[in-house]
């Protein structure tokens, strides 16, 4: 008895460690940041460190499910923001111009997809490769990598919607996160699609000895990828009305680290959709925090690797504690 | 099998040996005697008492009743030391070595070679004595400096039967020997063991495979619940006799087949073939009937069941499915046609070790549990209902498939079919790597699926398992099936002639 309430104990622990970490760096800059609790800062923390780094995570969540791990989702961001501002310049609907930009980032997947689900390429060489292709790509459309600016005057206000909108007072950015997130979580707890893409990433043999295209939920899962990360390439350019060449790749790396500590979330350590926007935001809150301390950003780089350090080592070895009890 | 001077009197007697441990009795009135120069057989379930035996043995226990006999002389306190000085020596694989320890600071741990009259070690002669063993009895030569834990699983127990040769012993205990070896190791194993039986040492051999205590030993003692249910020679019985004794059923409870009357053919196999692997492979298979396969590795019985599933494409012939020819190579049209494939290596393509027992058994059929999203609680009736039927021991649905057992693992590989409502079911090597007792429910599975109406198809390379579970048998020789049995007008001896191609041989050459 006592060791069954002790093992569910330490999974527990092992669970919350994540939402420990949180309170504990959200109580320390609350107790240390000058302005760090103020309603305004905790809504630019949000729509600013959260919502769109939330977005690209919960894309890399979905490669790091089936197995693998897309590096070129900064590529699909600036794909779908290239293609985006490209066609509103075009004198396109912004609607019209808005799925181009969607088409644009699933560019990006599909390739993917011929790379790993067709070639066999593994995932992170197959993207790595897209990456550098991207960015040669993207330099070689904007004559060596020049912005492309919207001329302010012909910039329509529907642009500026999805970037600087607000519906019934919360800002459009975080509607769209807050709406991909939950279509997210969906997706990947209670749908087919969603447990044979887990089930691929944990023992893909098995999901081909059962009968299931295992080529097909690959291919499909890295076009969902990029996807999603496109919708961020539409926000980002919503909001500052430019196309910067190879500008997303400034997501990856936090997406990772994100999805990773999100892992620690789930009991079997397995990637999921609530553990990675926990990850985003203690990510986000850090980022923050250290800045109102008045840190230097280099500073801040070894805080946000110390903390991705620690969290990963407790939700592990508790693992291997509750594994043992 | 060498004369040996004394040969037949008893080395080691143990006799209604009874111990408890706490409350629990884990031998209660057991005897096992092992004459000289003998290989004996020790074989039992697990918990039926073998490895309270051998401690006993090896001094590491002692008996509560019962007396301990070794050369013909009661021991009531004997010591893991005494034993050793008494010529008895034990092969366990994962006991004894410090991973640490070089290979010669473990061959002579504890007997250390010294100078004569000085404490000081003598390396050269003590390096000199392991490499004329290693050299005389494996044919090889070990790095007297490699560290232990840089071997691999044989080669640590190369470097355990060293240690036991060097001391020249008169009795080698070996304890489930073969457990971490792979097959050819495993052999080489099985030709020292008899070299060493030739040179006159009494071998104690405990084993859960049956075939190896078949082919290895003179006699064999059955452990059951803490007694000696039976010594036999074993010239003159059989695993499946041997199987039956541990469980404590008949042979025909062993293989509970069940009589089903065939229903209409579903699978009708003709001319097919795959280059370089099968040729012009024809049968039929029914409703309620179990058909078996065997044949080498390599004689083609193995790819035809690949090739039925999807997963390889052939070269030539057809497969009809229910009256309708199937076309394509995929395994996802071969389930959709209600085929199913228990995969030979469990736990690389059965089960998914890190998804739980219900993520595992609706694998296949998530699309009965799905409308948009999946119906949890539905998934979740769907396995509690499998897991009772199948009698499935886990810790709840929830727990993940590397918790079970490899017999319940292979329950959850046959589950994820039974979900998926399969009706024609290819078993590739179904028990392999499961206890007694697990094989005898898959066995029962087996029969409940063709009395279910299911058509089953069993490759295995047991010839008596399959004789026990199967209405026919198809021998793979070559590529080609080269006979086929009724299985209960046949004999395993006979099916082996036809497996090895003695049959064909013998056919040529008339």
């Amino acid at each position: 008895m006592a060791t069954t309430a002790l093992s569910s104990f330490t999974r527990g622990v092992a669970r919350y460690a994540l939402v420990a970490a949180l309170a504990a760096v959200f109580a320390l800059f609350a107790a240390l940041a000058p302005g760090f609790l103020s309603g305004a800062n905790l809504l630019s923390v949000l729509v600013n460190n959260f919502a769109l780094l939330a977005i690209v995570a919960i894309a890399m969540t979905f490669a790091v499910s089936a197995g693998g791990i897309d590096l070129s989702v900064g590529t699909a961001v600036d794909f779908a923001s290239f293609a985006f501002v490209s066609l509103v310049l075009a004198g396109q609907p912004i609607a019209l111009a808005a799925l181009g930009g969607l088409a644009g980032g699933a560019l990006v997947g599909v390739f993917n997809a011929v790379l790993i689900a067709g070639i066999g390429i593994s995932p992170f060489l197959a993207t790595l490769g897209t990456l550098f292709v991207g960015r040669s790509a993207q330099q070689l459309l904007t004559n060596g990598g020049n912005p492309v600016y919207l001329p302010p005057a012909g910039v329509p206000e529907a642009f500026r919607f999805l970037g600087h909108g607000t519906v019934a007072g919360i800002p459009v950015p975080l509607l769209v996160t807050a709406l991909v997130v939950a279509g997210a979580w969906l997706v990947l707890s209670h749908t087919r699609f969603g447990r044979v893409t887990l089930a691929a990433g944990i023992q893909a043999s098995v999901v081909r000895y059962s009968g299931l295209r295992l080529s097909r939920i690959t291919a499909l899962t890295y076009v969902l990828v990029s996807t999603i990360a496109a919708v961020v390439g539409l926000i980002l350019t919503s909001t500052v009305t430019v196309y910067i060449p190879s500008s997303g790749n400034a997501f990856l790396l936090n997406a990772i680290g994100a999805t990773f500590i999100g892992t620690t979330f789930d009991p079997h350590g397995r990637p999921n959709v609530p553990g990675t926007v926990l990850g985003v935001l203690l990510l986000g809150v850090v980022a923050n925090g250290l800045l109102l301390s008045g840190l230097n950003f280099y500073w801040q780089q070894v805080g946000t690797g110390l903390l991705i350090f620690s969290v990963l080592a407790i939700g592990f070895a508790n693992r291997k504690a509750a594994a043992r009890a | 099998m060498a004369d040996t001077a004394g040969r037949g009197a008893a080395i080691v007697r143990l006799e209604n040996i009874v111990k408890r441990f706490g409350g629990a009795e884990a031998l209660s009135g057991a005897s096992l005697t092992v004459e000289r120069g003998s290989v004996h057989g020790l074989v039992g379930q697990n918990g039926a008492g073998k490895s309270t035996l051998i401690k006993l043995i090896a001094g590491l226990h002692r008996a509560d009743e019962g007396t301990v006999e070794i050369d013909g002389k009661v021991y009531d306190r004997l010591t893991p030391h005494l034993a050793e000085e008494l010529g008895i020596h034990f092969i366990h694989q994962d006991r004894l070595l410090v991973p640490t320890f070089t290979v010669g600071e473990a061959l002579f741990l504890g007997r250390e070679l010294r100078f004569p009259g000085t404490p000081f070690l003598d390396r050269a002669a003590m390096r000199r004595r392991s490499a004329e063993i290693l050299e005389r009895y494996f044919g090889l030569a070990l790095p007297h400096s490699a560290l232990i834990a840089d071997l691999s699983a044989a080669e640590k127990q190369i470097v355990q039967i060293t240690r036991a040769l060097i001391a020249s012993p008169k009795v080698l205990v070996f304890d489930e020997p073969t457990a971490a070896l792979v097959r050819r190791e495993a052999d080489l194993l099985f030709q020292l063991i008899r070299r060493l039986s030739a040179e006159g040492v009494t071998i104690l051999y405990i084993s859960h495979y049956l075939g190896e205590i078949v082919d290895l030993c003179d006699t064999v003692t059955v452990l059951r619940n803490g007694r000696d249910v039976a010594t036999l020679p074993v010239a003159g019985t059989s695993a499946a006799e041997i199987g039956a004794l541990m469980v404590n059923r008949d042979i025909g409870e062993l293989y509970p087949k069940p009589d089903v009357a065939p229903g209409e053919v579903v699978l009708e196999v003709e001319n097919l073939a795959l280059a370089g692997r099968f040729d012009a492979v024809s049968f039929t298979l029914r409703r309620g009937e179990v058909l078996g396969l065997t044949g080498l590795v390599g004689s083609g019985a193995k790819e035809v069941v690949r090739t039925l599933f999807g997963l390889d494409r052939p070269t030539g012939g057809t497969v009809s499915v229910k009256g309708e020819a199937v076309f394509s190579a995929d395994p996802a049209a071969a389930t959709d046609r209600r085929l199913a494939l228990v995969p030979e290596d469990r736990r690389r393509d059965g089960v998914a070790l890190d998804l739980s027992v219900t993520e595992n058994t609706t694998l296949a059929s998530l699309g009965r549990f799905s409308r948009g999203l999946i119906d949890r609680g539905a998934e979740r009736r769907q396995t509690e209902d499998l897991v009772k039927r199948l009698q499935i021991k886990t810790d709840g649905v929830d727990a993940l498939v590397k918790t079970l057992s490899g017999g319940n693992q292979q329950k959850v590989a046959i589950a994820k079919w039974l979900s998926r409502q399969s009706e024609i079911y290819l078993l590739d090597e179904p028990t392999v790597g499961v206890d007694i007792a697990a094989k005898v429910e898959i066995y029962r599975l087996i029969g409940e699926l063709a009395e279910r109406g299911a058509a089953v198809l069993v490759l295995s390379s047991d010839i008596e398992e399959l004789l026990g579970v199967t209405d026919r048998l198809l021998v793979f020789f070559r590529g080609r099936v080269t006979r086929q049995f009724i299985s209960s007008e046949t004999s395993p001896d006979q099916v082996l002639a036809d497996v090895t191609g003695a049959y064909e041989t013998l056919r040529h050459a008339g």
